[in-house]
């Protein structure tokens, strides 16, 4: 297990390492020049050579990445061409902010999408099932953006239950939370539903009756944890959509996380704050993966990894 | 909020909450004495004497003396700060050589005692006073920490309490202000970037004041509870499309106007804008000196548009690129400037990228037509004809539509130099007219800000440059 574990991480090097390439070279030939942004609009072309040279912009691009990579091994991910504040303070501050939403949107999520998904295999064709069913489309259907704007409308400006936006107490997380889960809460009762039946049709259930548990004993503790590897994966791809949904959701909902902090970089062409927060959600999702792949063994024994 | 790096508006209104300049703005686009309480000018327009305010104190306790404006100066021109924003002070002597990190001091920046600052211009600049109430030449503390930025520490009205980054921004009121402080205990500006979020936000109650975004403004007009918290005023912001006159066609006057008569400015005002702006007829906005009001816009006149395009030698019509940012109003702008254009025979093809996309492209030369927009620094004809429209501004100085007149140069340079205001804006509205008979752009209209007020907010008035609101005498009843 702790070899894998040392294997995988020395795996993710080359990994992290192609996305630095990647995000540098796409920065380098996308449009829009990080010098003009900081002057603002009017701007003389000495100024703009000047701060072309000291920034090193006008260094060829390999210079400028060796540059850029030898700071990210020193530990050093440069500072904000437009606040000149160490990128790393920026992350270090929105990061966890951006957990916080993440992680409420994901226990939301595998609870209520779970809870659905169960009970929709109880009965299969049951109203439940269909009421379910009905509600998993309009779930993957809505976009995010607008199921946002609808539960603010709803519930902060007509029923005044929650404030509209902002950060704060558990009442400020709620409607952002439930805006980027909503998807994944269809999805994974949609998931959940199939590998139960699969799993409830299996002999090993029909033992479990047999032997007289009590229903609630045979769905969680027999058929549930063998249905758990589809949702598990589920849940582990649907942290790289929290991520990047969490952008869209973070502006509606003025959420002051990462995702905002890399919109704001990017209109502005801070190189240094995109290339840093790319980098490090690169990470953030390796080392989801990795997790995915370690709950594959605790719950399926027949998994081992070596 | 480091005054020294401030090149955007949000920063921009910060900055003039916490910090003071020598000069500063009134909501009505007034420039009045800021911490210099008064100026002597020399009679060749070159030397100026600043009489500083005594027993200001910065909200650390210093002390502000004269010395401050030099050290503060040095510091947004000091290549080390890495702000490229000087040109504010470009006027003063030897300020450009000490940002290209010629020459250890200011020529022309002196402080002989604690309460008096002379500077020395390169030539005489008659509009130089207004370009010291910008945000960026705000003064600050002597050997501030490299934190300003985060903790500012100014002289003015507010003091800062706290940031929380993309959330909000936090300032107590500071009860020693010279000029009196401000008649509410706190200010908040929250920082929320989906308009119908801040629109929500108001509608809940918990905004006091909301800049009414474009796309509420008509069902807020249309709505009578609504209509009634609505303030306005006009801003000394212009939507126009620049008009690249190096550019194929574009080159010939006939054509430019041509576009000026195809565009039907009124309807699109009032169909994408709310209504929420006059329509222009030269780049000086109505409320600003120089401007002329007997001057006609440009009609909508698709037949003599034709007319004129035939006569430059293209009956068949032309093909334009027509460029637009995906930000604000841009997009749904240039869709209406495209079926406008179309009608006379323009194939506009619009070429739509993220705003810093479309700001490279046309300080390049890249583009055809650009819809944008300019904001202006400080109020004066002055910043809308330099920047937009002189030769040695093509570019990343403002004149995307790479315009160049020598007649019209001469004019500036000698409104540059005037003294006398009225004579300053005589050659203001001849320069405008010149222009204007020159088409390099296509005159849209001058914006007027909308804002949103609840019924126990008083004393607030729109400004018209944006840093000219700082919320001093604004109180509050609940």
């Amino acid at each position: 297990m702790f070899a894998f574990i040392v294997r995988r991480l020395l795996l993710a090097i080359p990994t992290l390492f192609g996305v630095l390439v990647v995000v540098f070279l796409l920065l380098y030939v996308a449009p829009g020049d990080p010098v003009q942004e900081m002057v603002g609009e009017r701007a003389d072309p000495e100024t703009i050579a000047r701060l072309r040279k000291e920034l090193h912009l006008d260094e060829p691009l390999l210079k400028q990445f060796t540059l850029y990579t030898g700071g990210v091994l020193r530990g050093d991910f440069g500072n904000s061409y437009i606040t000149q504040r160490p990128i790393i303070r920026d992350i270090r501050e929105r990061f966890p902010k951006t957990l916080l939403l993440a992680g409420s949107a994901m226990l939301l999520a595998s609870v209520l999408g779970i809870t659905i998904g169960v009970l929709s295999s109880r009965h299969p064709g049951g109203w439940f099932d269909r009421l379910g069913l009905g509600v998993a489309y309009l779930g993957i259907s809505f976009p995010v953006y607008w199921v946002g704007l609808i539960l603010i409308l709803v519930f902060a400006v007509m029923l005044r239950w929650l404030p509209p936006s902002g950060y704060g107490g558990i009442k400020y997380l709620i409607l952002p939370a439930f805006a980027l889960g909503s998807r994944s809460i269809a999805f994974l009762a949609r998931i959940t539903r199939s590998a139960m039946l699969d799993v409830l049709g299996g002999d090993f259930v029909r033992t479990a009756r047999a032997k007289g548990l009590r229903e609630r004993a045979v769905v969680i503790r027999h058929a549930l944890r063998n249905a758990l590897i589809p949702i598990i994966t589920v849940l582990g791809l649907d942290f790289g959509y929290y991520l990047t949904g969490s952008i869209l959701t973070e502006t509606i909902f003025s959420w002051p996380g990462l995702g905002r902090y890399v919109v704001n970089a990017i209109t502005r062409r801070d190189l240094p704050a995109i290339q840093g927060s790319v980098l490090f959600l690169s990470v953030i999702f390796v080392l989801v993966n990795l997790l995915t792949d370690l709950a594959y063994a605790k719950a399926d024994p027949r998994v081992a990894y070596s | 909020m480091d005054p020294a790096l401030s090149t955007d508006v949000p920063t921009g209104r910060a900055v003039a909450y916490i910090f003071d300049g020598l000069t500063r703005f009134t909501p009505d686009a007034k420039v009045v004495p800021g911490l210099a309480k008064s100026w002597d000018v020399s009679p060749d327009g070159i030397t100026y004497t600043f009489h500083l305010r005594s027993g200001v104190k910065f909200h650390d306790g210093s002390l502000f003396a004269a010395k401050n404006i030099v050290s503060t100066f040095q510091r947004v021109l000091d290549p080390k700060t890495k702000g490229g924003r000087g040109w504010p002070l470009y006027p003063i002597k030897g300020a450009e050589d000490f940002a290209a990190g010629k020459g250890q001091t200011i020529t022309g920046l002196a402080a002989p005692n604690d309460t008096t600052v002379v500077i020395t211009l390169k030539e005489p600049f008659a509009i130089f006073p207004k370009l010291l109430a910008m945000p960026v030449t705000s003064i600050v503390p002597n050997n501030p920490s490299a934190d300003l930025g985060q903790k500012p520490i100014g002289t003015g009205p507010w003091k800062f309490v706290e940031w929380r980054h993309d959330d909000f921004l936090r300032f107590a009121k500071n009860p020693d202000y010279f000029d009196g402080p401000p008649k509410t205990d706190s200010l908040m500006a929250r920082i929320i970037p989906e308009m119908s979020t801040a629109t929500a936000e108001f509608e809940a109650g918990n905004v006091d004041i909301l800049s009414v975004p474009d796309e509420a403004g008509k069902s807020w007009e249309a709505d009578p509870e609504k209509k009634k918290l609505l303030t306005s005023a006009p801003a000394l912001r212009f939507w126009y499309v620049a008009i690249n006159v190096t550019r194929g066609p574009l080159s010939d006057v006939r054509v430019r106007q041509a576009l000026n008569y195809a565009v039907d400015v009124s309807t699109i005002l009032s169909a994408v804008m709310a209504g929420r702006g006059s329509v222009a007829a030269g780049v000086v906005p109505p409320t600003l000196g120089g401007a002329d009001p007997s001057r006609k816009g440009y009609s909508h006149d698709v037949a003599k548009a034709k007319q004129l395009l035939a006569a430059a030698g293209h009956p068949n019509g032309i093909d334009v690129e027509l460029w637009a940012a995906t930000t604000d109003q841009s997009p749904r702008l240039s869709q209406a400037i495209q079926a406008n254009l179309a009608e006379a025979g323009i194939r506009a093809k619009i070429v739509q990228r993220d705003a810093s996309s479309v700001r490279e492209a046309a300080r390049k030369g890249a583009s055809d037509l650009y819809v944008k927009e300019w904001w202006a620094d400080y109020p004066d004809a002055e910043n809308f004809l330099f920047p937009l429209l002189y030769s040695k501004n093509k570019g990343p100085g403002g004149n995307v539509s790479f315009y160049s007149n020598p007649k019209f140069d001469a004019l500036i340079d000698q409104a540059h130099r005037e003294q006398d205001e009225s004579k300053r804006n005589a050659l203001y509205t001849q320069a405008d007219q010149l222009e204007f008979n020159d088409a390099p752009i296509v005159y849209l209209f001058f914006y007027k800000d909308v804002y949103a007020v609840q019924p126990w907010i008083h004393g607030f008035t729109v400004p018209a440059v944006f840093s000219g609101q700082r919320w001093t005498d604004v109180t509050i009843s609940k």
